[in-house]
């Protein structure tokens, strides 16, 4: 289909609508009452057949409203379903997770921070909520009090493996914890594998151990503030994230940034790609223990990353987008040095790849393991080498290309077979084709300036889509016209990869659930931006309540030592 | 009283205990520097495994509380009982010569002890990860006990139907077809029974946390260590003596057979990722069992026609 006839594809359920936008081509927003939402996205998802993306709650004033995301990626084309709930005291929705398992964590989250009930969801127990957080308490409708009171009496203990939000096991099957705390994994996260023998018949996870509360502070940020905390997102995916939120707000305010920038993204943005690949073969290494490979792809990881420090100061956390253009320059005398880079890395990529493929062991390790098929790859709405290894070659540089993806010459890869060893083999050929993008970039890349002055922000609301190396990053941005964005959602691609292993999981030796379970390179961080909560302590860390606490140990101090008056002159001796 | 005074000291002595366990904890840091080179890394100073040791001989030692105490306590003072006997018995048999009919049987049914040792304490652990690691390291010992003793019969053919170590310790049976195919089988057997890469299974810290292990702490978890150590000292010393022709006449060329079979361990340790377990009960049953049954066909018709290089 092109974009014509997806148009009229769409427009056959026109009359469920209340409105239809369409300000550029490949962008689409309908809006509809809560009551015909599972009808439309039904129709979205199964006959037109869109890709789900994501969800995003609001709290506006006199309503609340969830948004469907959907992308259409033949055209790269992004259809916004805006539903509103009208019923502010008991807000209700159908849920879609029923036809939809990709919308089951999403519709979790929702609920957990908003709390719109979603009917017919399979299992609402809380996701990034933790379960002493107190209940009725939704932390981002906006008259959430700051900070939260605990209701009456001690806060209940901590989450223990019985606790509401986990599912209980008949004690009679074995269960197999992997975490909070593993060796398998860098990040907090449970898993609990029900074991029969060496195989895993069931699988259950919780994460929310890691909460920073990104989409809260991000409200009460300014809008140029908001890439060095998106930024902070993810220590690897540190230039897309922030790249995919300008790129919301530039369309938004419909600001074009320089050429010389565009290049500047791309180059720093495939940086980002092959450091993050290159660390993934590595970790993958060390979970099927095989600790040289780690090493080895450590070390070759560590040049890209000298070259990412060179140009923007940072080996992580780069800070190197704003709206409007770039911060940082990549320097003219750098491009022969970036270069020659390429070259070592494409040369000890070769050699890696080859001793992948040729490994016998690693064949009989990986091929056929851990194999999500094409179906349930579109059930779960995976992006990114999660999608690709399954067969769906999509990519959103090239479905709707951003940057200068557009004027560079190279491909998509994609394997059909869904296995643990199709992954590897899609990242590692990305490698070769960003080293390929950034040698293009590097010899295309024009004079002139890097950023242009953005003076204000009007008010409206806009979608910024980044490939990150583990799949699509996606961030939604709406202006009410002040300096702060009033509602910014981020969906970073490990949240929908990550459910997917309940299709790819059961039924797996046990060795063999470990490899698959890092083989979407799964990213907690990324995962889990919303709750700030201690859940050991109970404290809840919000700026006003650590400033009181300051305070109040500041008075404590000075009663103490019994100088109220106590100046900084009194302590200067002589 | 003497006599046995005098064997008390090679137990606890030389050359068992305090020489094999001094002994072991270098072979462990010549692994684990070996390993760091092959990986660009710096490795660890000389006497890290050592420091290890005591560090851990320091700590608190937890018991689970649904564990059988007394089990889960004795097993790994099983198990290196078990090694130390091993040790000092080949150090004998190759500097005094003290050596019997049989000892070569003895010497199989003490390397099978760890093992043991090793599942009667992780099963008694009480612990979903240990009785994972478990039931691993019991289907790895049924998996290469086979062709490790297919692999002796092999050498025991050669030398003509020795059972005596000294004995067979002067001929070199792997400078043969079927000799060689024996030793390699039997390498890849002590890398199993080592608990290295690709045979790490029953501890793989990625899959169930260093599964067997998983419970022991402090001195227990001490003693696994010196007992993995010291195993470090009497295999490649026993496969030295069984393949190829012992220390001989003079310590060097014996110290140097023993550093090429450390060498050879390393190399496959750092070569290789880990298997599963399904995997490698199927590589020692089907190839290690179908090259044995080749070599000890070879090493029959060799023996019975007068072929020494068969």
């Amino acid at each position: 289909m092109n974009q014509e006839e997806l148009n009229n594809k769409l427009a056959e359920i026109k009359d469920k609508l209340i409105a239809i936008e369409q300000p550029v081509d490949n962008k689409i927003w309908f809006t509809c009452e809560a009551e015909n939402s599972y009808e439309i996205n039904k129709f979205l998802f199964e006959e037109v057949p869109l890709r789900f993306v994501i969800a995003t709650g609001i709290d506006s004033d006199d309503c609340f409203e969830v948004l469907y995301h959907y992308a259409y990626d033949e055209t790269g084309c992004m259809v916004t379903l805006k539903a509103f709930i009208r019923d502010r005291e008991k807000p209700e929705i159908e849920s879609i997770a029923p036809f939809l398992p990709g919308a089951e964590w999403i519709e979790r989250e929702i609920h957990d921070i908003l709390g719109i009930d979603f009917r017919n969801h399979p299992d609402m127990r809380r996701l990034i909520l933790s379960d002493d957080w107190p209940e009725g308490v939704y932390p981002l409708r906006k008259d959430a009090k700051k900070p939260v009171s605990w209701p009456d009496g001690e806060p209940s203990s901590r989450p223990t493996v019985d606790s509401p939000s986990r599912r209980t096991v008949p004690l009679s099957k074995p269960v197999l914890v992997v975490g909070p705390f593993h060796p398998l994994q860098e990040e907090m996260e449970f898993f609990q594998l029900t074991i029969d023998g060496e195989i895993v018949t069931d699988i259950d996870m919780r994460i929310s151990y890691n909460h920073r509360g990104i989409e809260k502070i991000s409200e009460s940020l300014q809008f140029d503030q908001v890439p060095f905390l998106v930024s902070r997102i993810c220590g690897i995916c540190s230039a897309s994230h922030p790249l995919a939120y300008v790129q919301a707000v530039e369309e938004l305010a419909g600001i074009k940034p320089p050429e010389r920038a565009l290049y500047v993204r791309t180059i720093i943005n495939e940086l980002e790609r092959i450091h993050s690949h290159v660390l993934w073969a590595g970790l993958a290494g060390h979970f099927i223990g095989y600790d040289t490979v780690f090493m080895w792809a450590w070390k070759y990881r560590e040049p890209v990353l000298d070259l990412l420090e060179e140009i923007t100061g940072n080996r992580n956390n780069y800070g190197n987008v704003k709206v409007g253009g770039c911060r940082e320059d990549i320097p003219n005398e750098l491009k022969p040095k970036i270069l020659k880079d390429m070259d070592e890395i494409e040369k000890k990529m070769d050699m890696l790849i080859k001793a992948v493929t040729d490994d016998p062991i690693l064949h009989a390790r990986l091929k056929g393991v851990g194999v999500l098929s094409k179906e349930d790859a579109i059930k779960y709405a995976v992006t990114g080498p999660t999608a690709r290894a399954s067969g769906i070659a999509i990519d959103v540089r090239q479905d709707d290309p951003y940057a200068v993806y557009a004027d560079l010459d190279w491909n998509v890869i994609s394997q059909p077979e869904g296995d643990v060893f199709a992954k590897v083999v899609v990242r590692l050929l990305e490698v070769i084709e960003a080293i390929k993008i950034i040698r293009q970039a590097v010899k295309k890349i024009p004079e002139g300036p890097i950023a242009v002055e953005v003076k204000e922000i009007p008010a409206g609301e806009a979608v910024g889509c980044v490939e990150a190396p583990r799949g699509e990053t996606f961030h939604y941005v709406r202006s009410d016209g002040g300096n702060r964005p009033v509602r910014h959602k981020v969906r970073a691609p490990s949240f929908v990869n990550v459910p997917s292993f309940k299709a790819s999981c059961i039924g797996q030796h046990i060795a063999d659930v470990t490899i698959t379970l890092a083989a979407v390179d799964p990213c907690y961080s990324c995962t889990e931006r919303l709750a700030v909560v201690d859940q050991y302590s109970n404290i809840i860390h919000d700026y006003d309540t650590l400033l009181r606490l300051s305070r109040e140990r500041t008075a404590q101090i000075k009663k103490e030592l019994g100088a109220p008056g106590l100046k900084m002159e009194d302590l200067q001796i002589g | 009283m003497t006599e046995a005074l005098q064997s008390l000291f090679w137990i606890i002595v030389f050359p068992g205990f305090l020489f094999t366990v001094a002994f072991g904890l270098f072979a462990s840091w010549i692994v684990r520097k070996v390993s760091a080179l092959v990986q660009w890394r710096v490795g660890p100073p000389l006497f890290q495994p050592f420091y290890d040791v005591v560090k851990l001989m320091g700590k608190e030692i937890l018991v689970p509380q649904e564990a059988q105490q007394a089990v889960f306590m004795a097993a790994p003072l099983v198990g290196m009982a078990g090694v130390l006997l091993l040790s000092t018995m080949l150090w004998r048999i190759t500097i005094a010569q003290t050596a019997f009919v049989g000892d070569i049987i003895v010497a199989i049914y003490l390397m099978v002890l760890p093992s043991l040792a090793l599942i009667l304490g992780s099963s008694a652990s009480a612990s979903p990860h240990a009785s994972v690691g478990t039931s691993r390291e019991m289907k790895l010992v049924m998996s290469y006990e086979l062709p490790l003793v297919l692999a002796f019969i092999v050498v025991i053919i050669k030398t003509g139907g020795q059972l005596n170590l000294a004995a067979i310790a002067q001929q070199v049976p792997a400078l043969s077809i079927s000799g060689m195919l024996a030793f390699l089988v039997a390498l890849l057997c002590v890398q199993a029974k080592l608990g290295f890469v690709p045979f790490d299974i029953a501890e793989a810290e990625t899959e169930v946390a260093s599964g067997v292990l998983i419970e022991y702490s402090g001195a227990l978890l001490a003693v696994w260590k010196l007992m993995q150590a010291m195993m470090l000292v009497a295999l490649p010393l026993f496969l030295v003596m069984v393949f190829l022709g012992g220390f001989g006449a003079s310590l060097w060329t014996g110290l140097g057979k023993y550093v090429l079979i450390l060498v050879l361990v390393i190399l496959i340790k750092n070569t290789n990722p880990r298997m599963r377990i399904d995997q490698a009960m199927k590589f020692f049953w089907f190839y290690c069992g179908l090259a044995l049954a080749i070599a000890v066909t070879l090493a029959i018709i060799g023996n019975y026609c007068g072929i020494n290089w068969l």
